[in-house]
């Protein structure tokens, strides 16, 4: 009952949000240059096909008359035509967004478990030699460009140790693609019982996860050293020593206690993700969500970015509420 | 101020990295500077007969795929990022540390500033909810691909950061004495933002512009690496990577790796700088600083006593 | 349980070999800002013997919360110990190694912390808490540690015990969690237990309760006590012999009644005037430590009204005045 009204109030301030984002958002890719029905129509097209198409499209309206209509098909879970595709935007989202949501998921993973590691043995260890690595680290993994790294990697483990495959896609060429049911190539592969694909599947991963996960996993490592540092020299910490307590179950202790910092970083590391590994699945030709997304600001067919926007900021808003929720279970004081 | 110089030249000494920081930006804002001089050769000028040679001595990097060479390339780019991320941050700084400010004095009580001031920052939610790169392309893409409006992407794309530092300041600042005394005695709302609020509430805002101007770089190279930035052959180290891209796939990675590493480096360095000016400007990093150099002093004192004796 | 306590005493003269505990010397600093360091405790020297209920009262600031820790080792974060022993039965428990020392802590000598509701770990249960040190110390399984905590909830009178295991420290009264903190002091039986002011920031009446109940069971499992506070008046009640702590030094050591009737440095006498004549001074007196004119000075002399000019000069040492009574004052007061 008390998630109920939680979720009531939490959505009562996210509707406004997700309609000024929508709203952005429009107006921003609206003022893209380029007119679609053009563009769809290609040159060589009469005015009066162009006009009947920018009437069937909606846009010899007034602005604002397009806003309404678009929230409105919004509503009917109608995001729009891509122009490129010639597909309804949500059918080409929901076919793209799992491969994004896929690359996303086990490079936070990476980052965690790496994050994680380095953090707590350097706070166990300030001054230590994994102090000194993990204040490098978090300082130099940040500056790195990520689709440079990642071409750095392909060179590395493609082009000269051809351990990686190429950095095309998804698959395999000679692979063929499972019947898509979670749209995550690994588990659908598994379900398919097909044991090629999913070796095929995971070493076209490797790269743009590691790639996504070594970079990103500063910012996890930061969080979980500084407050790490803190719960170590808290009073409970220092007491639960006087106790003679060992420190594995110290550490775990504080591990527990700054679980709640850590995965609010993770969570905003999650919806940031989203928007952010585009740089690198144009690198790996990834066909992902993200690259559609670019595509269509490249190209004026704006539905496609609306579509993405949108999707991201709905992903985010999930991930924090899980986050919230999962608050409630880690920290006994909270209550909603 | 001469102890405050010493103080700062002392930090660098027991803190190695923040003077490889340093000594970084200053070689990247030189190169900036002075390539015209230095770079062996023209950084734009093609040269088919000299394509795709590996680094010698001739092409300290080698050259790319239409013959240009990758070091005057190189050193000659950071004109160009250089000066869209700065341009961008100062923007982005000084609209986004007004308006923080302004949001920061107005958003406790009622009326319409302060109605306006929840607006805002509303308004700022919105813009950090939307993926950055994909906003930050669109925004390029509406406005039409050119310089100035990397500039205006990376000042929008950096303007809440400003926006919360700032607020969250005055917002610790305002229920300070002197600013109940300014009003108190009168003095307008303007001239306390002026006077009282922003020079106290400062110091955070000078430590993120450093590494702001980093992520300036970060995302120019990221705009011009998909096409949406400084387009070739206009040196720039996104733009070089991208070109280079194809060639790596075949084994010659000298046209991206070289950029990119100067790219890296370079991001590295002004990272490094903020995190010197954030401990410098913080009263707890002086402190651990200080105690630091005593540390370190004593121990030179020691090693000396002992030469002397031996 | 001090004639098993007898059996483990190594060959010595005789009057230290009743002691169970014993801090020779101790001295603790704490590193400087200024890169110096500060000396907190000074060379303290301190017997327990088995089952018995030692006082140790001090000001605020004096080190008391310094020497309980650096007693178990655990010196307040960043002091370190710089010189001295601490022997538990007949070995120096400040020469072992870490590993050891924690098997030690808990175990035999166990603590009692003041303000426990900020000391208690916020997301464990308070069962969970317990049953801990006995399945860490006794090796128990779970099962067994947790009836062992539930007995031990019980032995420090928590009301409905049962559904207080399950009680998060944030949902306890500050003397309920004080009754966790004792329950888990003494679920592993030790011989030794220090109790920090555990008594402070409680109710009186709260606080007498938590004070006898220390006692009966600090008698039950056979403990012996350090009993550190602040309140004079406490100790009167509730010790067997006290030890008055000024600045890191111990200034004077006596049976009760010998230090209540008959006290003999002058800081006893103007800590128990002080006592007796305002109560409101029990809560958190203390009177800025005054710097003592030259290291070689007693530390008091600064602020002592009777200080002649050898005070000056010359530190006294702590000598003994009569059996069992030890004072660190070149002019003690005699009656």
């Amino acid at each position: 009952m008390r998630i109920l009204r939680y979720l009531l109030h939490r959505l009562a301030f996210v509707l406004p949000q997700l309609l000024g984002i929508v709203l952005v958002s429009f107006l921003l890719v609206k003022s893209i240059p380029g007119d679609p029905a053009v563009l769809m129509l290609g040159p060589t097209a009469t005015p009066d096909a162009i006009s009947s198409l920018r009437g069937q499209m909606g846009l010899d309206q007034p602005l604002y008359k397009q806003f309404i209509l678009y929230v409105d098909h919004l509503l009917h879970g109608d995001l729009g035509t891509s122009w490129q595709t010639t597909r309804p935007v949500l059918d080409d989202l929901l076919q793209r967004f799992p491969a994004t949501l896929e690359l996303v998921t086990f490079s936070l993973v990476v980052a965690i478990v790496v994050g994680l590691w380095l953090g707590i043995a350097s706070a166990l260890r300030p001054n230590g030699w994994i102090g000194r690595l993990t204040d490098i680290y978090g300082l130099s993994a940040g500056a790195l460009p990520d689709f440079w790294f990642a071409l750095v990697l392909i060179f590395v483990f493609y082009t000269l140790a051809h351990w990686a495959p190429a950095p095309l896609g998804r698959l395999d060429i000679a692979v063929l693609a499972p019947e898509p049911v979670t749209g995550f190539m690994t588990i659908d592969t598994l379900l398919a019982g097909d044991m090629e694909a999913f070796r095929s599947a995971v070493s076209h991963l490797i790269l743009p996860v590691l790639t996504l996960g070594l970079i990103n996993a500063g910012p996890i490592m930061k969080m979980t050293q500084s407050s790490m540092e803190k719960m170590l020299a808290s009073d409970a910490s220092r007491y639960e020593v006087l106790c003679g307590i060992p420190q594995r179950l110290v550490t775990r202790h504080a591990l527990r206690n700054a679980l709640p910092s850590i995965v609010t970083i993770v969570s905003v590391l999650y919806g940031y993700l989203i928007g952010g590994a585009v740089l690198v699945e144009i690198v790996f030709s990834w066909g992902g969500a993200g690259q559609y997304a670019v595509q269509g600001v490249l190209n004026s067919d704006i539905y496609p970015v609306l579509g993405f926007v949108l999707f991201s900021a709905i992903f985010s808003l999930i991930v924090y509420i899980v986050v919230d929720l999962v608050y409630v279970l880690v920290d006994p004081r909270i209550s909603y | 101020m001469m102890s405050a110089l010493r103080f700062f030249g002392r930090a660098l000494l027991i803190r190695p990295r923040f003077a490889v920081g340093h000594v970084i930006v200053v070689l990247v804002v030189l190169a900036a500077l002075l390539a015209p001089f230095v770079a062996p050769y023209s950084p734009v000028e093609a040269n088919s007969n000299d394509f795709l040679q590996p680094p010698s001595h001739a092409h300290l990097f080698g050259t790319d795929a239409v013959g240009m060479d990758i070091f005057s390339r190189a050193i000659t780019a950071p004109r160009i990022d250089l000066t869209i991320a700065i341009l961008g941050t100062l923007l982005s700084s000084v609209v986004g540390t007004a308006i923080g400010a302004l949001v920061g004095f107005y958003s406790v009580g009622r009326g319409p500033k302060v109605w306006l001031s929840f607006a805002v920052m509303r308004a700022a939610d919105v813009l950090q909810a939307f993926p950055i790169f994909v906003f930050a392309i669109a925004l390029v893409a509406a406005l039409g691909q050119s310089i100035q409006t990397v500039v205006l992407a990376i000042a929008f794309v950096n303007m809440p950061i400003y926006l919360r530092l700032m607020r969250s300041q005055v917002l610790g600042i305002r229920a300070m004495r002197y600013v109940e005394a300014a009003k108190v005695a009168g003095v307008s709302d303007t001239t306390t933002i002026r006077r009282h609020i922003i020079p106290n509430a400062i110091a955070p805002v000078l430590a993120q512009l450093s590494v702001n101007v980093g992520w300036g770089i970060l995302l120019t190279s990221a705009l011009s690496f998909v096409g949406a930035g400084v387009r070739a052959p206009t040196p720039e180290w996104g733009s070089m990577i991208a070109m280079g891209f194809q060639n790596v796939v075949t084994g010659q990675w000298w046209p991206s790796v070289f950029p990119g590493l100067s790219l890296a480096v370079t991001v590295f360095g002004f990272s490094l700088v903020g995190a010197s000016i954030e401990m410098l400007s913080d009263p707890a990093g002086r402190q651990t600083l200080a105690q630091d150099m005593e540390r370190r002093g004593a121990r030179m004192a020691a090693r000396q006593v002992i030469k002397a004796g031996i | 349980m001090s004639i098993a306590v007898g059996a483990e005493r190594p060959v010595a003269a005789p009057n230290v070999a009743e002691d169970l505990l014993r801090v020779e010397g101790l001295r603790v600093v704490f590193p400087t800002s200024a890169g110096g360091s500060r000396t907190v405790l000074r060379g303290i020297d301190l017997s327990v013997r088995p089952g018995e209920i030692m006082g140790l009262v001090g000001e605020s600031g004096a080190g008391k919360t310094t020497l309980a820790r650096s007693i178990l080792g655990a010196p307040p974060v960043p002091g370190r110990v710089a010189g001295g022993r601490v022997v538990f039965r007949g070995r120096d428990i400040l020469a072992l190694p870490e590993k050891q020392l924690r098997r030690l802590r808990g175990h035999r000598l166990a603590i009692v912390v003041p303000n426990p509701r900020g000391e208690l770990n916020p997301t464990v249960r308070i069962g969970d808490q317990i049953a801990t040190m006995a399945s860490v110390h006794l090796g128990l399984d779970r099962k067994a540690a947790k009836a062992r905590a539930l007995a031990m909830l019980r032995a420090v009178q928590i009301p409905d015990p049962e559904r207080r295991m399950n009680a998060y420290p944030h949902e306890l009264s500050g003397g309920m969690a004080q009754r966790a903190v004792i329950a888990i002091a003494l679920i592993c039986d030790p011989a030794f237990v220090i109790s920090d002011d555990a008594t402070s920031g409680l109710d009186v009446t709260v606080q007498a309760q938590i004070l006898d109940l220390l006692r009966k069971l600090a008698a039950e499992h056979g403990s012996a006590m350090l009993f550190i506070t602040r309140d004079v008046g406490i100790t009167a009640h509730f010790c067997d012999r006290v030890a008055v702590l000024y600045n890191g030094e111990i200034m004077e050591v006596a049976d009760r009644n010998a230090l209540f009737l008959a006290p003999a440095h002058p800081y006893t006498l103007l800590l128990l005037a002080a006592f007796s004549h305002n109560p409101g001074l029990r809560q958190g007196w203390s009177v800025p430590a005054s710097t003592p004119p030259s290291p070689a000075a007693c530390i008091y002399s600064g602020r002592c009204p009777l200080a002649q000019p050898l005070c000056r000069d010359e530190k006294p040492p702590l000598a003994e005045l009569g059996p069992g009574h030890a004072v660190r004052c070149h002019f003690p007061v005699r009656r």
